[in-house]
């Protein structure tokens, strides 16, 4: 069990100032546990403000979130995240990297290594532990990144346009991947992106929100059968969710 | 990777190369200039001269003398600076607290030139073995501060937010994120302490030291010995140049992750 409940949430930057910024307003949402959700909208619709709230990195001026029926404040390993910007530490190799959460809890080698062996096999990477991150392009850090919070064993993913600086083949093996480890580890997961048709084929919910508040506009249930393969685009049902939800965003 | 191996081959040999052509010509054109007829050997002694005051100095003992006593000093106060600047400096670059209440501190004393406290140290400590060490020390420490707390300054944002959210504490963070990701810009920091160092042991020396280089360049002074200033000017730089040569070397192993090339 590990579901996220956002609870009449708002946030305002800068509160009790003459320059207040109301970033959202009334959230109400619901994150069943094992379920893969997506929040999408257009630039400035806080959407990774709600997100970074969630991981426990700030927290709401009104309203409040739970996990399991506690209340989230400040960060901690459940709540695992993603970042949109590159977050592998150069001064480790990639296999220490991947270990960091155990290690910082005084995993013993031999349960570093284990963890080490099962998640770089599963983000694909075998061969490369020892290699600093520098020797590694874009999408293979991000499979680090990925690997590395997996690793951690949180109960939920939080995922900031994890793939936004990938080129577009490299975007679409990597969301197949996430499904797949997603398939293994049914954990809740929380995904932000702009990418409509990302949000779609990964989901099985996408909330629309509109911007200057932060509102939600709209919740979608994906019907789409599981597993999700890549043709899958091409559908009709898929194109017709896509053409409906387009409409909602504001271009 | 044969060819990799074989043009990076090249480029060692071609700078090498490179370097020792420059210190070639500076030789050269001083060899030509004192080789001149109407040149006065008093003011601009031959390489032939410095190399015999090299001689005579090594034979009399007296440089290897000067040479220890000027290490020991250096090693010291390095040592004593730049520990205390790279604990001081992780304080101030990490908590908020301890910057606000020693930030304005620094700055306001960090821009008096080390020698300004020769006077108030000698009054204070005499001219003691204590006095030579505490000004390289202050020196060292001056320097090597402002570029520690630089560089935790610098840490990405989002590598501390990335340990946060796999259940880091502070002071996890601090150990393995800042202090990691700071290691560039302390070993800087350290580079720019020893240059200080020499530049402050030479002028603490040359205005009170029974012993060390910056008493031989007095002593040369005095007795009008210019081949003798000339070769310690030179041991000097020698010194400096290895030293840092050696630091660059241990500042590469311990940051081969960073993608900064030299």
């Amino acid at each position: 069990m590990s579901e996220i409940v956002v609870d009449n949430l708002s946030h305002t930057f800068g509160k009790d100032t003459g320059d207040a910024l109301n970033v959202l307003q009334d959230i109400n949402l619901t994150f069943a546990s094992g379920s893969f959700n997506t929040i999408v909208g257009t630039s400035g619709c806080g959407k990774s403000t709600l997100l970074k709230m969630m991981a426990g990195l700030f927290e709401p001026s009104d309203g409040r979130m739970t996990l399991d029926g506690e209340v989230i404040r400040g960060t901690d390993r459940r709540r695992g995240m993603v970042f949109q910007q590159d977050a592998v530490f150069p001064w480790m190799t990639l296999a220490k990297n991947i270990s960091y959460g155990p290690r910082l809890r005084g995993a013993s080698r031999r349960e570093q290594a284990k963890i080490e062996a099962r998640w770089i096999e599963l983000v694909g990477l075998k061969g490369f532990e020892n290699r600093w991150p520098r020797e590694l392009s874009g999408g293979m850090r991000k499979r680090v990144d990925i690997g590395r919070v997996y690793a951690n064993d949180p109960d939920v993913l939080l995922m900031d346009e994890p793939f936004g600086a990938l080129d577009a083949q490299t975007k679409e093996r990597m969301q197949a991947e996430l499904l797949d480890i997603w398939t293994i580890t049914k954990k809740t997961v929380v995904f932000v992106t702009h990418d409509l048709e990302e949000a779609i084929f990964l989901s099985d919910k996408v909330i629309v929100m509109s911007a200057r508040p932060g509102r939600i506009r709209h919740i979608e249930e994906i019907a789409l059968p599981r597993p999700r393969s890549g043709e899958m685009r091409l559908t009709d049902d898929f194109i017709q969710v896509k053409r409906k939800l387009w409409g909602m965003l504001e271009h | 990777m044969r060819s990799h191996m074989k043009r990076f081959a090249f480029l060692i040999s071609g700078r090498v190369i490179l370097g020792a052509a420059s210190v070639l010509a500076v030789l050269l054109s001083y060899s030509w200039v004192t080789g001149q007829p109407d040149n006065n050997p008093a003011l601009l002694p031959p390489i032939s001269h410095i190399g015999q005051a090299f001689v005579v100095n090594v034979t009399r003992g007296t440089l290897i003398d000067a040479l220890g006593a000027s290490l020991y000093r250096i090693s010291m106060g390095f040592l004593i600076g730049t520990s205390c600047a790279l604990v001081l400096g992780c304080l101030i670059g990490w908590y908020k607290t301890i910057e606000y209440l020693l930030d304005p501190l620094i700055e306001a004393v960090r821009p008096i030139p080390p020698l300004a406290y020769i006077p108030i140290v000698i009054i204070w400590f005499g001219i003691e073995e204590f006095s030579r060490i505490l000004l390289i020390s202050i020196a060292c420490f001056m320097v090597c501060v402002v570029n520690v707390v630089a560089g935790m300054k610098n840490v990405p944002q989002v590598y501390v937010d990335a340990a946060s959210t796999m259940g880091a504490s502070r002071f996890q963070i601090f150990r393995t994120v800042a202090i990691p990701a700071a290691t560039p810009f302390i070993f800087t920091g350290f580079r720019i302490a020893l240059a200080a160092a020499w530049t402050t042991l030479v002028a603490a020396e040359l205005i009170a030291a029974p012993s060390g280089l910056g008493f031989l360049l007095q002593e040369g002074r005095r007795y009008f010995l210019t081949d003798q200033v000339m070769m310690i000017i030179v041991i000097i730089g020698a010194c400096a140049f290895t030293m840092d040569r050696l630091f660059r070397g241990v500042q590469a192993r311990l940051t081969r992750w960073s993608e900064a090339r030299e």
